[in-house]
């Protein structure tokens, strides 16, 4: 009992007056703990952060009618294979041939936001997004040949099927009209630039037809093989829908992500190695230098297992506050990594706090273990006579 | 003397020396490893993202307004890229930017049963021999890298065999009954010619339902010659900035040293307007879903590489500091008998300063080479191409290394400074 | 039976003799000073009799036990347990307070006793110094806690290296009546040393010279008493 409380007091000694060495030694299991626990949170986040990055590559999945078009409800039943953290947009279109001036452009009815956030690479070139009734966003090569610009009013018509033979027979069509104001030209360097997009509502009532979604594009932040899941799920449980992969989204993603993993899988174990034989060396030195006093406390009698029990308790001791303030910085480290780069926070993973205590623990015990017992096998008549 | 005291150190004490050496060597070989795969993992990431296809798309200037607008019958209104101009695209100034193209035609053209399908004649692995001496490999193959073979294989364009082979998209094929090694006649505007189903394709998309032949045999068929529809441009880019975004709207807004840095730097915008340049009236235009998104992921994995860099300089730093002042420190005695003989304190911090820095020349080296080929190890496993050496590293490491080190001995230094030789040679 | 007898005791580096056919015999309770020059021997004497070296030939005997055929280990224990050692250069811990560093060998030997340390600590006048740590303390007083260090476990023999090497006139004569006191209380004591005077307040004065015992002085004039101070 008296024995161990001896034994705490000189570890708190040498720790608590030999502080400049002390600190150095802590510093350096620090740093080495604090790149351990960040980078391997990173690691763990970035396939997430990364993934949800790639979702600026827009839809994945699109589901289509099975035959003919479907409704809003089909949409969202479908919508429900997907677990809904993992549903980063889902934007139904509608397409129809209406005239503006007289003359036919594709009008694509949608839900703005949920548009938005399927095709993040959108760029709205003028004005602003669409948001409200009455309001159109025109695609760039539309707004180039009908020299149409934000601001501008222009009715739109659109024939309904009951007076299409009408105009087949060249008699006056009777014709839905609507006046919209363009709010935004719409610039995707694709064939969107020659839509023109609406609101749903706006297109049913200038259609006059309603509940009719033509395709479905949903943006999912998951690996291709999940997604060949939900896939199957909707087309088993929704009979009207046929949902299918963007091949060429989800084959790219999964190449250049698997990569990217790699890249940083790959730079956290070369990083860490190098770290830790940092952290190795360090301690090394630090107990070398104490080489006389291991001779001193075998020359009044102490045996080498005592000897390597002190010196050992004393660095895993370092080795464990090292760890505790590593984690710490590295939790900061990574967070701050996660909101600079990806704008979004980290999780926090306590298993991480442990396993980077335990790592700087070994590692330190293990690299002071070393140059313990080179100085207990020397004589101390040796060591104490001084080199 | 001076010169023997220092070898001295080196030679006999090399053992401590050597843990000197080390620590720096592993510190360099750290910072030189993380610098050197910062500084290449855009070019590497920009490789990889070439999956996702062209980022450059060129269509002639009549068609980038009308096309798809009006449903024209007759498959054109006359605007059409000339097929003899498609080498001048490399050319361009960031021609080495460009990795991969493919020109497009697209014909009507009727089934022996009437039915009409589209038939797009491109590349495949056009091979291209260019005035510049470079040899390019161009065309779908790798520009389609998501086209899934269902059977057969991509129509190889060097086989003397292959002029009269075509590629059908898998629910074309499904509808025909098509499988390798059918024939199918196809009757185009022009002419008729019959060609053999040599490769079955899943593309997930439109093109499921088209027929791609060689660009000269879609030419004949829809009477096309020298005609060319799209373009499709894969090339490296930066990411877009503030200065790009402004250029692309219109270059003529900017100053002329503004244009001189947009023209110079690999934007997707200067690209597409050397294109457009370089050929006779067509309209270059970056593909947003890719060109955008691609920006994105490089200026992430960018940054991240850049704080992961950062924070192992940091404690590649801090470890040789540390380790530094750990050993020089450790000489208390010997160097408080050099005072004690008489030397004096600047030419005692000379003899340490120039012990250490010698050990740091040869650690730093050793590190830098060695960093150099974990670098290698990590762009070999990860991107399967070796990592280039940047002539900007070498100062780097060495500066981060030089003042390390000396940091390092500044606490040693002012402790040796502070010794009393008595105190030192009497024990503590 | 001696406390201690060696008995033609050899030690050979190579070529060099470092001790060459020594014989010698301590009682208990005796006080025994070495001298000799350099390179007589002295050293490799005084790492035999405390346990840190084994001779190439020869018998040594501590307490009846032939210490030249233990195992390391075992050499460990029996310094432990019939050793006080005190050095030239004090080697105190110097993180650990002067009471610490007694209560050391006390932790390695049983079981450390604070009030038995300060005891000891008293026992060379350092009562007031306890809790200051050795570079708080002078040579003289640093040298005493290495005394009271090795006094703490009641060894059998005192083996003092050297103990004025490193102290002024007045903490050698503080250290010298220390060992009085010692050698008063029935502690057997062995010291080697240049000093002439040091060595010739022994009972017994040694002569070492290459690594023969050259001469042998008894002192005609011990008294066992203090010399310097009537403490």
């Amino acid at each position: 009992m008296k024995k161990r409380r001896m034994f705490i007091r000189m570890i708190t000694a040498s720790l608590m007056r030999r502080r400049s060495r002390m600190i150095v030694a802590l510093l350096s299991i620090a740093i080495g703990a604090t790149i351990l626990s960040g980078l391997v949170s990173i690691y763990y986040d970035v396939p997430r952060q990364l993934g949800a990055e790639f979702r600026n590559y827009g839809a994945n999945m699109i589901m289509t009618a099975a035959d003919g078009s479907f409704t809003s409800a089909d949409m969202e039943k479908g919508k429900k294979a997907v677990p809904s953290a993992e549903l980063v947009g889902a934007a139904p279109y509608r397409y129809e041939n209406i005239r503006l001036r007289e003359n036919p452009v594709v009008a694509a009815g949608t839900d703005p936001e949920q548009a938005r956030a399927a095709s993040p690479y959108w760029l709205i070139d003028d004005g602003e997004w669409l948001q409200n009734s009455g309001e159109l966003l025109i695609g760039a090569k539309v707004a180039d040949s009908f020299r149409l610009k934000v601001g501008d009013d222009i009715e739109l018509s659109f024939t309904p099927e009951a007076e299409r033979e009408a105009a087949a027979e060249n008699k006056t069509a009777d014709d839905n009209y609507k006046t919209f104001r363009i709010v935004g030209i719409l610039k995707t360097g694709g064939t969107e630039e020659e839509y023109v997009y609406m609101t749903m509502g706006d297109l049913e009532e200038l259609t006059g037809v309603s509940d009719k979604i033509d395709l479905v594009e949903l943006s999912v932040s998951a690996s291709s093989d999940k997604l060949g899941e939900y896939a199957e799920d909707i087309n088993l449980s929704v009979p009207s829908v046929h949902a299918s992969l963007v091949k060429r989204v989800t084959a790219s993603e999964t190449t250049v992500l698997s990569k990217l993993q790699a890249l940083v899988l790959l730079v956290t174990v070369v990083v860490l190695a190098l770290t830790m034989i940092c952290v190795a060396t360090t301690m090394t030195a630090v107990v070398a230098e104490r080489r006389r006093e291991i001779g001193l406390r075998k020359a009044i009698g102490a045996s080498n297992s005592s000897i390597i029990k002190e010196f050992m308790g004393e660095s895993m001791l370092l080795g464990f506050f090292g760890g505790t303030v590593g984690s710490v910085l590295g939790y900061v480290f990574a967070s701050q990594v996660s909101i600079r780069v990806f704008s979004s926070s980290i999780s926090f993973r306590p298993l991480l706090v442990p396993i980077t205590i335990i790592i700087s623990i070994i590692v330190t015990g293990l690299s002071s273990l070393m140059p313990i017992r080179s100085a207990t096998e020397v004589d101390p008549a040796l060591v104490l006579k001084g080199e | 003397m001076f010169g023997r005291m220092i070898r001295g150190t080196l030679f006999r004490q090399w053992k401590k020396m050597l843990m000197i050496a080390f620590t720096i060597a592993l510190g360099a070989s750290l910072a030189s490893a993380m610098l050197s795969v910062m500084l290449d993992v855009g070019d590497k990431v920009n490789q990889e993202l070439k999956t996702y296809g062209a980022n450059i798309r060129v269509v002639p200037k009549s068609a980038s307004v009308l096309s798809g607008l009006y449903e024209v019958e007759d498959g054109g209104t006359g605007g059409y890229i000339r097929e003899d101009e498609l080498g001048k695209i490399k050319t361009i100034f960031w021609t080495y930017n460009i990795v991969d193209y493919a020109p497009f035609i697209t014909v009507d053209a009727a089934l022996e049963n009437g039915e009409k399908v589209k038939v797009v004649g491109s590349w495949f692995d056009h091979h291209l021999s260019l005035p510049t001496g470079e040899e390019l490999d161009a065309g779908l193959e790798s520009m389609r890298s998501w086209w899934e073979l269902e059977s057969g294989a991509w129509i190889d364009e060097q086989k003397e065999s292959s002029g009269k082979e075509a590629m059908v998209g898998t629910e074309l094929a499904g509808k025909l009954g098509l499988s390798v090694g059918s024939r199918i006649s196809l009757a185009g505007k022009e002419s008729s010619d019959t060609f053999t189903v040599c490769g079955i394709f899943d593309a997930g998309g439109d093109e499921d339902n088209e027929i791609y032949i060689q660009l000269d045999n879609a030419q004949a068929l829809g009477g096309l010659d020298n005609k060319v529809d799209s373009i499709d441009v894969s090339a490296l880019t930066t990411p877009d900035n503030e200065l790009a975004e402004r250029a692309a709207k219109d270059p003529k807004s900017l100053t002329v040293a503004q244009y001189e840095l947009w023209y110079c730097t690999a934007y997707a915008s200067s690209i597409c307007w050397q294109i457009q340049q370089a050929l006779t009236d067509c309209v270059a235009s970056p593909v947003r879903q890719v060109a955008d998104s691609e920006g994105e992921i490089l200026n992430k994995t960018e940054l991240l590489m850049i704080l992961i860099t950062i924070l192992s300089l940091i404690g590649a730093a801090l470890g040789i500091c540390n380790l530094v002042t750990a050993s020089v420190m450790e000489r208390s005695q010997e160097i408080g008998l050099m005072k004690a003989i008489g030397a004096y304190n600047g030419s005692v911090s000379l003899l340490v300063l120039t012990e250490v820095f010698v050990t740091a020349v040869i650690g730093g080296t050793a590190g830098f080479f060695a960093g150099f080929g974990f670098a290698q190890i990590i762009g070999h496993s990860v991107f399967g191409s070796s990592i280039a050496l940047r002539p900007m590293v070498i100062p780097i490491v060495a500066v981060l290394v030089f003042i390390v080190t000396m940091i390092g001995c500044i606490p040693a230094i002012r402790m040796l400074l502070g010794l009393r030789p008595t105190e030192v040679l009497h024990g503590k | 039976m001696s406390l201690l007898e060696l008995k033609n005791v050899y030690k050979i580096y190579g070529e060099l003799h470092a001790l060459d056919d020594v014989s010698l015999k301590v009682e208990k309770g005796e006080w025994v000073s070495i001298m000799g020059p350099s390179g007589s021997g002295k050293s490799t004497m005084m790492n035999i009799i405390g346990c840190m070296d084994k001779p190439s030939k020869g018998e040594v005997l501590l307490d009846g036990v032939d210490i030249s055929k233990e195992s390391s280990k075992n050499l460990t224990t029996i310094r432990r347990d019939k050793i006080g050692l005190i050095f030239q250069q004090f080697h105190l811990v110097n993180y650990l307070t002067a009471v610490e560093n007694v209560m050391l060998a006390q932790y390695y030997h049983s079981i450390p006793d604070e009030k038995e340390a300060l005891e000891a600590l008293e026992r060379v006048g350092l009562a007031d110094r306890a809790k200051h740590l050795p570079s708080q303390l002078s040579g003289g007083e640093q040298q005493r806690v290495c005394v009271a260090r090795a006094l703490i476990n009641y060894p059998e023999i005192i083996l003092a290296d050297e103990p004025t090497g490193n102290l002024d006139e007045a903490n050698e004569e503080i250290v010298v009546d220390l060992f009085h006191k010692l050698h008063n209380e029935g502690t057997t004591l062995i010291v080697v040393t240049h000093d002439p005077e040091v060595a010739e307040v022994a009972q017994r004065r040694l002569v070492l010279r290459n690594g023969k015992l050259a001469k042998e002085v008894i002192n005609e004039n011990f008294t066992g008493k203090i010399r310097f101070t009537d403490q």
